[in-house]
């Protein structure tokens, strides 16, 4: 509930944004049991992500990888040394996790995103299971935090403070980490992570595979690697001097060149809008309001029918890959549309019912007994629908940037024309914008 | 033109349109490739995802007291009692004897009945197993070994050295599709969404719900009412026009398809005959009841080939692998009786193969409490047409110093899923001269033209 009131009327839009794109980069799931007992867990975590989003990246992969909602989903929480005579080893769950999803990805990569190649051709992995065990014994000896806590599963589960390093409870001994990086023995468990954290922060994989994604999720789904590497640039810190600084990184993504460019130049650019963004937009671009003033959304019939919510991936993986490239047109063109990979025969009618409960039946959204139903303002719009042209014109302004095609307004023209019924002609033609391709894919 | 009471009185329903069918289609491009060869009859393959890594080793387990104690030692804290074991009768040809979870009498029985088989530790590889190739690194291992993204995907794609967006049912299809009716829904049928395992070349998946009739219709949408009729209008016009982004095209192509699929679907499992068996409430058990009511309308459907795809997540157990199995493993077993129930009721066992899948096996090794990515693991093969009652492949010798441990107790598959799916392709009807095809890597493992079974786990 607090995740759609926040995300719909939040003054920090931007913020709001950013922290749902980084929520499909540090997956943390409600899949566990324990994450949906305590509530203050996902939200404690996302509030994390939030605060974060305009911070440094190294501050965030140490703030994520300390959070206890996510020692429970990746299970380093409680995670203990080795105990080889009773044959136990740490659990390697986070160590491959925070490599392959949080910092680095499976391969080298040059700054512009490209794979680097061995003299075979091949692709390079940044790490084998070696690096991962090393790496495990990283993410031993952490629990719940709170006063007199302890190491170990009888300690009650506590959401509201970072995880605790319980150093009896933390692999001794050196680690071997990347890029020739040794963790000498002999420091404590926070030592040993703040080395591993500075490890993973710094291989310079980080720019262009975090910096892709972050493109991927905000702008458009096949940047060209000129735009990546802008990305990785802002990341390394060419133009601040500062490493990590996502309130540039953000601001490269959203303003370079390739994302402000007038869409009709670049032929695949743009990304195909996901449910959980066209629902939360749709509320944002109509005011929604309701009489308590809080905005109820239970996203129950969001997930059942949009196959998607917040923070409830069915994996670590995300709802979508980012190399997935749909069969037929899109893969033969050799590009990607991750977000087409929940957009199947039943979810695509799904979202398009959504969208006809909110304008057409009023059915904004679920809102649970005890708080007063949501509403969205059609009023200047309305208005504007005496004259079909000017209200096709600000609609395609506000939706669709412009990029309406003339065949699609066409069409729309065509219908309400027919509706006389200046409310029912604005509601109709928000509608047939919404379902429409036009607003579904952004250009 | 709309009334305002037409208009209004516009309900929120998941509309079933009328009955006509549908000529454009869901799958993706036209081109077909070699015309499918004559398959007679009906045949479905049902795969079965326990996504994150089943650690199997837990649920098919030696019982005899050498290697039961062997596992013991090995599996520290993870290890079930052996008098918890249900023993399956028989033994295998190295003379051993196993059990299954506690939590699965109802696979120990459809073993018992000879209509479930196990396959002992498959996996994924390039070529055959060599520990001392592996030891001194010049092994040609698959890409990505231990990682679930790309594990995963090699058991839907049958390709482990490289990333390709085609899975080994999708292949199936592309070749085979023909011989269905084309009418808009197509030849594989997901309960869980898009898949790799069912993507093609041109055939894709069609995703349908557990629940209801599985495809929900566009609201309204030519329901008979003046407002049915708007509505059609209104999407009608929207759908029809060509888009000039190729993103853009993608999207109307696929709400068009899913809309016109929706009424060829629904108007089809109408026909399907009303099931007595009983289905648990659980997510596995409520999808194996729908792809049951999907198979007993494959006549409507005009389908004689057919592949059902359902995912059960949640198997990555990192921790309290005990306790989280002991949850999970009997919905598993409970669906899987239920569907074969059901299956005998609508007369079509012998036609419908289920077989299940994972990312990989996991590790003997304990981490405390919990077991880390592995490799080999055992699967569970269903139907008519399977030799039950026997575990195929080879159930692996458990030792601390077993040369198929490449550490930690991960062992490397005795079985290459290769010939897994060529068990399964064959019986389903693949040519042999396709079957390269359909699984690239299969002759570093078995040679369709030696006109054996693979494993012999079906009867063709």
């Amino acid at each position: 509930l607090a995740w759609w009131h926040r995300a719909v009327t939040a003054r920090d839009e931007l913020r709001q944004r950013v922290g749902f794109a980084l929520s499909e980069i540090f997956v943390v799931s409600d899949s566990v049991d324990i994450l949906i007992v305590h509530p203050d867990a996902l939200s404690g975590y996302y509030d994390t992500l939030l605060s974060n989003a305009f911070g440094n990246f190294r501050d965030l992969l140490r703030d994520v990888s300390l959070h206890p909602a996510m020692g429970v989903y990746l299970s380093h929480i409680n995670n203990s040394r080795s105990d080889p005579v009773n044959n136990i080893f740490p659990d390697e769950n986070y160590a491959r996790e925070v490599m392959q999803l949080f910092s680095i990805g499976l391969f080298e990569l040059n700054i512009d995103g490209s794979l680097q190649l061995d003299n075979n051709n091949d692709p390079i992995p940044t790490y084998s299971n070696v690096e991962i065990r090393e790496f495990a014994k990283i993410f031993t000896g952490f629990s719940y935090g709170g006063d007199s806590a302890f190491f170990g599963k009888a300690y009650p589960p506590n959401f509201q403070t970072p995880m605790q390093m319980f150093d009896d409870a933390h692999e001794p001994g050196s680690k071997n980490l990347l890029n020739g990086t040794v963790v000498p023995a002999g420091q404590t468990g926070m030592q040993d992570f703040d080395a591993a954290i500075d490890n993973l922060f710094n291989h310079p994989n980080v720019g262009p595979f975090i910096g892709k994604q972050l493109i991927q999720r905000l702008v458009t789904s096949n940047p060209s690697p000129a735009y990546i590497e802008r990305v990785a640039r802002a990341f390394n810190g060419d133009t601040t001097g500062v490493r990590g600084d996502m309130r540039e990184v953000i601001k490269t993504v959203l303003l370079d060149p390739e994302a402000t460019a007038a869409p009709t130049s670049l032929a695949d650019f743009g990304k195909l809008r996901e449910p959980v963004v066209r629902y939360a937009s749709i509320l944002r671009q109509f005011g929604a309001n309701s009489d308590d003033g809080f905005i109820a959304v239970l996203g129950y019939f969001l997930q059942q029918l949009g196959k998607q919510h917040p923070l409830s991936a069915p994996s670590v993986f995300n709802f979508f890959l980012p190399a997935h490239s749909p069969a037929g047109e899109i893969a033969d063109a050799g590009l990607v549309a991750p977000e087409f990979q929940i957009t199947t025969s039943n979810s695509i009618v799904g979202i398009s019912n959504i969208i006809d409960f909110v304008i057409l039946a009023d059915y904004v959204s679920d809102s649970p007994q005890g708080f007063e139903p949501v509403s969205l303002d059609y009023q200047e719009y309305e208005e504007l629908a005496v004259d079909a042209n000017a209200l096709l014109d600000r609609l395609d302004i506000v939706l669709t940037a412009g990029t309406l095609d003339s065949a699609t307004r066409q069409a729309i023209l065509n219908v309400i024309t027919d509706v006389e019924d200046v409310s029912q002609r604005a509601k109709i033609a928000i509608y047939m914008f919404l379902l429409s391709s036009d607003y579904a894919v952004r250009q | 033109m709309m009334t305002r009471r037409g208009f209004l009185t516009h309900s929120c329903s998941l509309g079933i349109a009328s009955a006509t069918v549908a000529s454009t289609m869901l799958q993706l491009g036209f081109a077909r490739t070699a015309a499918a060869q004559s398959a007679p009859g009906y045949k479905a393959l049902v795969c079965v995802l326990l996504a994150g890594g089943n650690d199997s080793y837990n649920m098919l387990v030696p019982t005899d007291n050498d290697q039961f104690g062997e596992y013991s030692n090995i599996r520290a804290d993870l290890a079930l009692q052996q008098n918890e074991l249900l023993a399956l009768p028989g033994t295998t040809a190295n003379g051993r004897s196993y059990g299954v979870h506690p939590g699965m009498p109802e696979l120990q029985s459809l073993f018992a009945n000879g209509d479930a088989a196990m396959l002992a530790n498959v996996g994924t590889l390039l070529e055959a197993f060599d520990a001392g190739a592996v030891q001194s690194g010049t092994a040609k291992l698959p890409l990505g070994l231990y990682s679930h993204a790309d594990q995963i995907a090699q058991w839907q794609t049958a390709v482990p050295d490289g990333r390709v967006a085609q899975g080994w049912g999708g292949r199936i299809a592309d070749l085979m599709q023909d011989v269905n009716l084309q009418n808009g829904v197509s030849m594989n049928i997901s309960l869980s969404g898009s898949n790799v395992f069912q993507s093609g070349n041109q055939v894709g998946e069609y995703s349908i719900d557990a629940t209801g009739d599985g495809a929900p219709g566009l609201n309204a949408y030519n329901d008979g009412t003046e407002f049915g009729a708007f509505k059609k209008r209104m999407v009608d016009e929207l759908l029809s026009v060509q888009q000039q982004h190729i993103f853009r095209r993608e999207y109307s192509r696929r709400l068009r398809g899913a809309i016109d699929a929706q009424a060829v679907f629904v108007d089809a499992l109408q026909t399907s005959p009303q099931l007595t068996t009983e289905f648990s409430p659980s997510y596995f058990s409520q999808s194996m009841r729908q792809i049951a009511r999907v198979i007993g309308a494959r006549d409507a459907l005009g389908a004689t080939r057919q592949t059902f795809f359902v995912t059960v997540g949640g198997w990555d157990h990192h921790d309290d692998v005990l306790d989280n199995q002991a949850d999970m493993l009997p919905a598993v077993s409970k669906g899987l009786q239920e569907f074969r129930n059901a299956l005998v009721e609508l007369g079509v066992f012998d036609e419908v193969t289920t077989f299940t899948t994972s990312d990989f096996g996991r590790t003997l090794t304990s981490n405390g409490k919990g077991s880390d990515h592995g490799w080999g693991g055992h699967h569970i093969v269903m139907g008519g047409s399977v030799n039950g009652g026997s575990i195929y492949g080879d159930y692996p010798i458990l030792s601390a110093s077993s040369p198929l441990d490449v550490g930690r107790g991960i062992y490397a598959p005795t079985t290459s899923v290769d010939e897994y799916f060529a068990e399964l392709a064959r019986w389903f009807g693949v040519p042999t001269s396709e079957l390269d095809q359909v699984l690239p890597n299969v002759r570093n493992f078995y040679s369709p033209e030696s006109g054996e079974a693979p494993l012999g786990f079906l009867s063709v």
